[in-house]
């Protein structure tokens, strides 16, 4: 009986929220993107713009969250990147600054090819008495963004990064590679 | 028994949903959005607690599609794991979401719900991982509402599906289900 009733109950509330979705919106009007937007392509020769990146990935089988923000003029793009990669037994928070080299400077679709320097902050999650571990590291490589308005796109791209770690015990270090792909959107602002 | 009256208000709602969809035909005007929402969260394997959230939202193509991220908070809280089995799983009882979604919306004006996908990173008591959400729900713009257009209610229900591991066990599938209603502005 009170199985029947929750259900009833939230049925209800399902019914009431539907039919209030459809009330309250017949009063506003159809409008669409504004005329400015509409088959403008992005032009990044007439100045300076700036955008905001978040976006998602894998780096390795590991989920990735970053954001960055980067200041475009004409080919050359300078952009600096945050990430937090969700590890197993470690986050790891590359922080970076990345020259990026835009193949196109006209259109929607804007190919581009990047390399960049940066810090890397290995964090351990569950692991006690484990420290964060701090290296430099290198990344390059490419990806494109589109544009569906003037101030608005989506973004991907793939890239390589190398850090070197030390080992105290065996006096020696190790070259690491890790490959990323992510996707995202991307904000413009003049 | 019981089956059939469940299928019946179930049919009916959705051919409410529906009815109503087709009955609208408006669209949204703006291409941004911020919203606060409060509802449950519930974390799987523990208790449904309280949930808190912001969102901003930015829509294209008319409103079919928008882009939003979220940031949510609610607890790991369960009476169960106090009372029975007292036991503390993790360091701390607070969780934690944000969520980066796309959305596809066939009728913005209509009463047919909203289809989201997207990942999230859920922090539960101090662990995070990452997630897929999956859910639906609805922008509902009420104009006029104090003397603006820019104001509206939305709701929806999403599910941040992730692989868990508590204490050494073997991995296995959470799924943590988030129903949140609030108030939303248009700009």
């Amino acid at each position: 009986m009170a199985f029947s009733k929750k259900i009833y109950t939230t049925a209800l509330l399902f019914v009431i929220l539907a039919a209030a979705s459809s009330v309250f919106s017949q009063g506003v009007d159809s409008v669409t993107d504004p005329p400015s937007q509409r088959g403008i392509p992005i032009d990044l020769n007439t100045g300076v713009s700036f955008e905001v990146s978040p976006h998602t990935g894998l780096m390795g089988s590991s989920g990735i969250f970053g954001l960055r923000l980067s200041m475009n003029y004409s080919s050359f793009n300078l952009e600096l990147a945050g990430e937090q990669v969700l590890g197993k037994t470690a986050n790891l928070y590359p922080i970076s600054v990345n020259a990026v080299l835009n193949l196109a400077t006209r259109g929607r679709l804007i190919p581009y090819g990047a390399v960049g320097v940066g810090l890397w902050l290995t964090v351990p999650t569950n692991t006690i008495g484990d420290e964060t571990v701090s290296t430099i590291g290198l990344n390059f490589g490419g990806g494109a963004r589109y544009y569906i308005s003037r101030s608005f796109g989506f973004r991907v791209e793939g890239k390589q990064y190398i850090t070197s770690v030390s080992s105290d015990r065996e006096l020696k270090s190790e070259l690491l590679f890790f490959q990323e792909v992510s996707v995202g959107v991307t904000f413009m602002f003049r | 028994m019981k089956r059939g009256r469940i299928s019946v208000v179930i049919a009916g709602v959705l051919m409410l949903w529906v009815f109503l969809g087709s009955s609208a035909s408006a669209q949204f005007r703006y291409q941004n959005s911020l919203s606060l929402s409060t509802g449950a969260y519930a974390a799987s394997g523990f208790g449904t607690n309280l949930y808190g959230g912001v969102r901003y939202g930015y829509f294209f193509y008319g409103g079919r599609y928008f882009f939003e991220a979220s940031l949510g908070f609610s607890n790991l809280k369960s009476r169960v794991l106090e009372n029975v089995s007292k036991t503390q799983l993790f360091e701390t009882e607070r969780l934690f979401a944000y969520e980066f979604v796309v959305a596809y919306d066939y009728n913005p004006s209509g009463a047919i719900p909203f289809l989201v996908f997207g990942v999230a990173g859920v922090n539960q008591g101090g662990t995070s991982v990452f997630a897929g959400v999956l859910g639906l729900g609805k922008h509902i713009p009420i104009p006029g509402f104090l003397g603006t257009n820019q104001l509206g209610i939305r709701y929806d229900i999403r599910d941040q599906i992730f692989s868990q591991t508590i204490n050494n066990s073997d991995p296995f599938i959470s799924h943590n289900i988030v129903f949140s209603i609030g108030v939303q502005f248009y700009f």
